[in-house]
């Protein structure tokens, strides 16, 4: 069974400081063999640089590292990995363009009779190690082939080609659901059985209370609690995250019907290979969530609504009227605004102000005669940066330079300032710790209670039960049902979510990536 | 290390220390090499020498405020000095020599060169070819196209007001000068004022969020490289005035310049930052350096290394800023 | 679906092939018809001879290229590598034997430089290298401004002697292009050339040594221009400082022709070989017809648009 005498990492009071800041302060983290330990706290709470120590990137300023019974002080990554330590980030460390094989083996890739590295070695080793996983993706595929669980699994793949001690998986859940997760899951079951010991970090609970042996909660750079998992409780989590009590994440559900005519209408919508056949209503003052495994269409509806992508068939009305035009810019005009799930890529002007930020989507109107009129555009960024409580000192600050959290507020406060009639959030929570995330859940319900309508994609259960009025649930392209209120339960989305679904093998999954 | 920085708020002191550097660095430079040069050589600040200066970096400076647009939007344009030797070539095409001609050849010239950007622009925007790739095929076509009209061989039928345009004066300011001034005013409006200007911005620092904030980052970038042809344009007209013959190979060389100025001057290859200002600050610092060269008796060849020297140390000082 | 999905990428990338093939023996063939001096053994073997400087330097560049980088230097150094061999020789033509090798480590390590100012001072390699190859050549200029300098009988004969009616230094371009091939396919440090062009940070998360990677390849390309030059000074007898200004330019393309994109990651040297055939071909092909060099300067810039067109994979 598990040996707790011994340990696979001990890191003891590791310090780390940067000019202004002080990600880690006299933390104490173990692992041992054959656990899951999982790593809580707000973004900037310190678990990605502890994860980097643990990692070798980064050289601690103070403290021990023990690894295996020894003290190690290693001076790159790759003396770490050569010990058994492998780092799943969140951003897949994956090469879009060669093959799975190779992209599992890496620099490994087995030799053959010359000395040249032999093709057919490499993927029957890829092979062995995939059916290890339990998962049937070809080896020859381009990783820019697969879907993002495939493309995850490799990754994972990757960490089982040397002796693997130690493994870190960083936010894995942020893009796969349901079946994915059990994979996942039952892969970490078996590995934990081998042994390995295993650093999870994730924002979602439910999963540390299915998976994780053992929590550490990290705050400001401090360690406030380390206990078995079954000796906390749900709400002492949280507390220790956010330092307070937090009587309520999510506000009120609207207990008034929405009165008045649909915002958007959605009927027999056909958009691409994703897309087969939707319908919904969203009406003013309606949250509408949309709920359904990664893969589903969700995002590729929102896509089609905001003139990002052709329709084949079917029709998209906002305020009874079509909506022609297939661009952004026709969308917006008509005070459709729509949040991604990828700030950093598809939202954000990283090296511009948050004063440029705001507006953008809307420079029309602070422009005058061909030049934009800076003083009217900074008095607008104050009162967003206030309404928002935005935490900057000046609306000139870069946005790159904002925390996750923040920086999903400004993008917030963009899209609700021109959403006058239909605001579409794409995952508005992702890579946000818990007190800017209820932050931000109250003011997607004060902005539905002014009377827009908004449609809200999420993976994450808690969120779309906790604060949608009614769910819409979608599965490979069709809306399968929808939940009222007063019905809303996460048994119930789930239950609806797998109905359609079938076993589905790698090669149909392949397939739907067309 | 460096991208974990990147993502931790910096602190507000440290903030406008870096901003300061990377505001006023090169102007600080500038300074100390003027400084410097007048030192080590009493020929530099004569007047004649630095209206000769001037005179040489007008020029450039017109093609330099145009890259810059190009570079804006993570683009290059590799076909400005072809550009300049074609239009010098279509100037002399019309045989004139009547003032009368004058404007017509501008015009002519404007049109060319609006047209050269557009094509441009359109491969890279809507064809998605590599600017490097795109300009650089065009740069050799343009070669090509004005070689075999010339037939390579240089030619003089200019009217006589064009010299006036290189190298004459009104009430003793070059019209070079003065018109290279006039251009970078109106450029900087148009890039740091004007609603254009904030989109190329906006498309240099994020095309996708770009297009996902209604904004055409395909009409931005085209009308980047029109604006930087025909920037080119009218450096080539005002260089080809300055020797008594039109060669083929006007502003040789000019292409790459006018990225080490820009670059030089804080506008990023990666896009979405910089300004008019420093594009010009850039060129002047490399224009005095070259003075400089050559007034301190070093052998022309000197320019050439420590241009190289320059080029690298200036990216790499922007680099380690940027962070 | 997915499959036919998978072969067609590698398949344009065979497409590719089959496409400057056949139109490298269109080429033969229109040559064949359109002069009857095309064909003849005494014009296969000149042109077989001039592949191998252009062959080289978009040899070199398809190494730094495939790593996500770019050499604007490649030419300078090559000029620099003649005017050094013709000067050196001039002064002890005995000394062939030190020099050659000389010559070679002196241009990989300047391509070394090239590399490792690009990875410690994280500048552009655009920038970095166009820089040195500004510095280079004012340094070649500096040290001899017009063409001069000798070279001893031996030298000579590799740029003119034929075995077996093949050109030598034909043989040697087909063997390094092999070796690289091989290379590049096989080995360790020639996947991690892949990696690196293929996503530069994903290579560092996997533990690779992207600095030393990215100079190995800037050193190959320099070495590669080490060799261009020595055969290029061998053909001519004499150093120029200026004799390989235009090849920086040309030597791009043949790398995009063969399918090797900018961003790096992807393609190969067999493309590039098929490139070089295919460029230097046409440019015979053209001149004996009569073509003046300049429509083949226009012809040669709508070959790159159509080329990257073709490799370019549209995004949505």
């Amino acid at each position: 069974m598990r040996d707790m005498s011994s340990t696979v990492i001990e890191l003891r009071q590791i310090e780390k400081s940067y000019p202004g800041v002080k990600p880690l302060d006299r933390v104490d983290f173990t692992v041992r063999p054959g656990e899951v330990h999982a790593l809580l706290g707000e973004n900037g709470a310190g678990k990605s640089t502890l994860t980097r120590v643990i990692g070798g990137a980064v050289r601690p300023d103070a403290g021990t590292i023990t690894y295996l019974g020894r003290t190690v002080a290693w001076k790159n990554p790759r003396q770490a990995r050569e010990t058994g330590i492998h780092i799943i980030h969140q951003e897949l460390a994956l090469f879009p363009e060669l093959c799975v094989a190779e992209n599992i083996l890496v620099d490994a890739q087995p030799r053959g009779a010359l000395g040249f590295i032999s093709d057919k070695a490499r993927h029957a080793r890829a092979a062995e190690i995939l059916a290890q996983l339990g998962v049937d993706i070809p080896t020859r595929a381009h990783i820019d082939e697969l879907p993002l669980a495939d493309q995850q699994m490799v990754e994972i793949a990757k960490a089982l080609v040397g002796d693997l001690k130690l493994l870190i998986l960083d936010e894995p859940t942020a893009v796969i659901s349901g079946k994915e997760v059990d994979l996942l899951f039952a892969n970490m079951r078996r590995l934990r059985g081998q042994g390995v010991g295993i650093v999870y970090i994730s924002h979602r609970l439910e999963e540390i209370f299915e998976i994780a042996d053992h929590v550490t909660i990290l705050k400001d750079g401090q360690v406030v609690d380390s206990r078995p998992v079954g000796a906390m409780t749900r709400t002492e989590m949280i507390t220790g995250m956010v330092g307070r009590q937090l009587e309520q994440i999510y506000p009120a559900r609207r207990t008034v019907a929405p009165s008045g005519d649909t915002v958007l209408s959605i009927r027999g919508l056909a958009a691409g290979p994703r897309v087969r056949d939707v319908s919904l209503d969203v009406r003013p003052g309606e949250i509408v969530g949309v709920a359904g495994m990664v893969g589903s269409g969700r995002t590729e509806v929102a896509e089609a609504v905001f003139g990002m992508r052709g329709i084949d068939s079917g029709t998209i009305e906002l305020d009874g009227k079509p909506l022609g035009d297939h661009r952004p810019r026709a969308a917006i005009d008509r005070g459709v605004g729509f949040l991604t799930e990828n700030r950093k890529d598809e939202g954000l002007f990283l090296n511009l102000p948050i004063s440029s930020n705001i507006v953008a989507p809307d420079l029309g109107r602070v422009t005058r005669r061909g030049l934009v009129d800076r003083s009217r555009e900074r008095e607008i960024a104050r009162r967003q940066i206030a309404d928002f409580a935005v935490a900057t000192p000046s609306p000139e600050v870069k946005v790159g330079s904002l925390s996750g959290g923040n920086q999903q507020k400004v993008l917030f406060s963009r899209w609700s300032r021109i959403s006058d009639r239909l605001l579409i959030l794409d995952e508005p929570t992702r890579g946000v710790d818990i007190g800017a995330k209820v932050e931000i859940y109250r003011l997607i319900r004060k902005l539905a209670d002014s009377g827009v309508g908004v449609l809200m994609i999420s993976s994450e259960l808690p969120e779309v039960v906790g604060l949608s009025d009614r769910v819409v649930v979608m599965a490979q392209g069709h809306v399968v049902g929808e939940v009222p209120g007063e019905a809303l339960s996460e048994e119930a989305i789930m239950a609806l979510a797998v109905k359609t679904v079938d076993r589905r093998n790698a090669a149909a999954r392949l397939g739907e990536v067309a | 290390m460096a991208p974990l920085e990147a993502t931790l708020p910096k602190s507000r002191k440290s903030v406008s220390m870096a901003a300061i550097f990377e505001r006023f660095g090169l102007a600080i430079f500038l300074g100390v090499l003027l400084v410097a040069a007048a030192l080590l050589s009493p020929t530099f600040l004569r007047p004649a020498n630095l209206v000769n200066v001037l005179t040489i970096a007008a020029p450039l400076g017109m093609v330099v405020v145009g890259q810059a647009f190009v570079i804006m939007v993570r683009g290059l344009d590799l076909s400005v000095a072809s550009l300049m030797a074609t239009v010098a070539v279509l100037a002399t095409a019309f045989k004139a020599t009547s003032n009368d001609a004058i404007p017509v050849i501008f015009i002519a010239a404007i049109v060319l060169s609006a047209l050269v950007g557009f094509v441009n622009g359109w491969l890279v925007a809507k064809r998605n070819v590599s600017p490097f790739l795109a300009t650089l095929a065009m740069m050799i076509i343009l070669q090509g196209v004005r070689f075999a009209y010339t037939g390579g061989a240089p030619i003089s039928t200019l009217p006589p007001g064009m010299s006036f345009l290189a190298s004459g004066r009104i009430w003793g300011i070059p019209v070079n000068l003065m018109t290279l001034a006039v251009m970078a005013v109106v450029l900087s409006i148009v890039l740091h004022r004007s609603r254009l200007g904030r989109e190329i911005f906006m498309v240099g620092s994020n095309p996708k969020a770009a297009f996902l904030n209604g904004i055409a980052p395909d009409r931005v970038t085209i009308a980047c490289y029109v604006i930087c042809s025909v920037c080119a344009g009218i450096g080539g007209l005002f260089l080809l005035g300055y020797v008594g013959t039109v060669s083929n190979w006007v502003g040789q060389g000019y292409e790459l310049d006018s990225i080490v100025a820009a670059v030089m001057g804080g506008v990023a290859l990666s896009g979405g930052r910089g300004t008019i200002l420093g594009a010009l600050l850039g060129v002047a610092v490399l224009v005095v350096i070259n003075n400089l060269v050559l007034l301190l008796g070093f052998p022309i060849e000197m320019q050439l290394i420590i241009k190289g020297i320059i080029i690298v140390g200036a990216a790499a000082f922007y680099r380690t800023r940027l962070v | 679906m997915s499959a036919l999905l998978m072969d067609l990428r590698r398949n344009r990338l065979m497409m590719s092939y089959l496409i400057v093939g056949g139109l490298i023996l269109l080429i033969l063939v229109a040559g064949g018809v359109l002069s009857d001096r095309f064909l003849t053994w005494r014009n296969v073997t000149n042109v077989l001879q001039q592949l191998i400087v252009l062959g080289l330097v978009s040899l070199g560049q398809t190494f730094v290229v495939l790593m996500g980088g770019i050499d604007l230097a490649i030419g300078s150094l090559v000029s620099a590598v003649t005017v050094f061999l013709a000067n050196f020789l001039d002064w002890r033509p005995d000394l062939v034997w030190l020099a050659v090798p000389l010559a070679l480590a002196a241009a990989a390590t300047v391509g070394a430089v090239n590399g490792i100012l690009t990875v410690v001072l994280r500048v552009h390699p655009l920038i970095v290298t166009l820089g040195m190859s500004s510095v280079i050549f004012g340094g070649t200029l500096m040290y001899r401004k017009e063409p001069g300098g000798s070279i001893p009988r031996a030298l000579e004969d590799i740029a003119y002697r034929n075995v077996g009616g093949i050109p030598v230094s034909a043989i040697v371009l087909v063997v390094v292009f092999a070796i690289a091939g091989l290379w590049l396919q096989r080995t360790r440090a020639g996947r991690n050339i892949y990696f690196v062009g293929g996503d530069a940070e994903a290579a560092r998360l996997n533990g690779l040594a992207v600095g030393r990677i990215t100079v190995m390849a800037y050193a190959l390309s320099g070495l590669c221009a080490g060799i261009a030059g020595l055969f290029l000074t061998a053909r001519t007898g004499v150093g120029d400082p200026r004799i390989g200004a235009a090849l920086t330019l040309q030597s791009i393309t043949p790398v995009v022709v063969g399918g090797t994109i900018l961003a790096g990651g992807r393609g190969g040297v067999f493309g590039t070989f098929l490139g070089v055939l295919l460029v230097t071909m046409l440019n015979s092909l053209l001149n004996f017809v009569g073509v003046s060099s300049y429509y083949q300067w226009i012809i040669q810039g709508v070959i790159i648009i159509v080329a990257v067109g073709f490799h370019t994979v549209r995004r949505t």
